[in-house]
């Protein structure tokens, strides 16, 4: 055979020979999820889930010496009794504190009612914006306390779709949402049935939401950690 | 013959390897049909310098042409929401496959004739 005839063979086997190492490249690079990573993921999750389990412990134990320190603290003078019971109002007010009194309980769940064909299923589930609605109504009815499914809610709190579940306090929930509320439950009940109100509109799609009056709810304080990187107060005649 | 060819893939995959190529993740398809014409051609090519049909612009424009149309075919049918790639992969594969029992026959009847 001619020479000519090897080089081009060479060539062509030289060509193949880099586009099937770039394919192969490409394809080991493109992040295919092996079933090894993930569990190894799963794992980790798992192990970062209990440390985060241990902290909050952790964080319990602290507080339970902090009010040891307090009230040891309060028993010395007066100051530090008026002190103390200022920072048990701010406290309260920003829920970090149990608190209990009278109220509701509204519980919402998922519509049961069977997706009509052509229905966006999406309708007869229970939506952040759904929490949202009744939280707010709660409000304006003088709500003074309100936890959704034991997280309180704080003026951080957020109430967020994430996928299926809803996120509050960055902790994930699935239907049903319970939700507490301390207030007048009189008035609280009567916000949400108000005609054309949320529960009225949320029974359009068949999402059941369930109110209870109670003599006594304990709402749950709030456990995270409430800091500030970026926010400082405003010192007074030093406005920018 | 066997030998040029098996050396000179090396030294392609090892180009290929060491060489800092990047193709977007989008084009992957495109050379993946390439890659499947331009197999179709070298095999055609050691089926015909065993029938000692062999021509060597047949198989070097074979080559180029048929991965460059391949490709090329793949995007405008990923352009028009028709899938081309389809077809480049059934008619390489089948061609592929068609090629390699030829070759398979000539070796199995060379041995017989021993």
């Amino acid at each position: 055979m001619k020479k000519s005839v090897y080089i081009s063979v060479a060539l062509v086997s030289i060509v193949l020979g880099i586009m099937l190492s770039t394919q192969f490249k490409i394809v080991k690079k493109s992040g295919v999820v092996t079933v090894q990573r993930a569990e190894e993921l799963a794992a980790q999750l798992k192990e970062l889930q209990s440390e985060k389990d241990a902290l909050l412990k952790q964080i319990n134990d602290l507080e339970a010496k902090i009010n040891a320190y307090e009230d040891s603290a309060s028993k010395n003078s007066v100051i530090t009794q008026t002190l103390k019971n200022d920072v048990e109002k701010y406290k309260e007010l920003a829920g970090l504190t149990d608190l209990q009194g009278p109220g509701v309980i509204v519980t919402i769940n998922d519509s049961k009612q069977a997706v009509p064909p052509g229905q966006d299923p999406n309708l007869f589930l229970v939506h952040d914006e759904d929490l949202l609605r009744v939280v707010n109504e709660l409000r304006a009815a003088g709500a003074e306390a309100i936890s959704l499914n034991d997280q309180r809610l704080i003026a951080t709190s957020e109430i967020r779709c994430v996928g299926p579940t809803v996120n509050v306090n960055s902790v994930r929930f699935s239907a049903p949402y319970v939700i507490k509320a301390i207030g007048d439950p009189d008035t609280l009940e009567a916000a949400l049935k108000l005609k054309g109100g949320v529960v009225d509109t949320l029974a359009t799609w068949g999402i059941e939401v369930n109110i209870k009056k109670s003599d006594n709810i304990l709402i749950k304080k709030y456990d995270g950690v409430i800091k500030f990187r970026y926010a400082k107060p405003l010192v007074e005649g030093e406005n920018k | 013959m066997a030998y040029i060819i098996i050396v000179s893939l090396l030294i392609g995959i090892v180009i290929g390897f060491i060489l800092p190529i990047n193709i977007p993740s989008t084009y992957v398809s495109y050379l993946s049909v390439a890659i499947l014409a331009a197999l179709d051609s070298v095999f055609g090519g050691i089926r015909a310098s065993l029938e000692e049909k062999f021509d060597n612009l047949i198989f070097i424009t074979g080559f180029f042409g048929n991965a460059i149309l391949a490709g090329g075919l793949a995007y405008i049918g990923d352009v028009l929401g028709v899938p081309i790639y389809l077809a480049a992969i059934f008619v390489f594969g089948s061609r592929l496959f068609v090629n390699f029992a030829y070759i398979r026959r000539y070796l199995i009847d060379k041995m017989r004739k021993r």
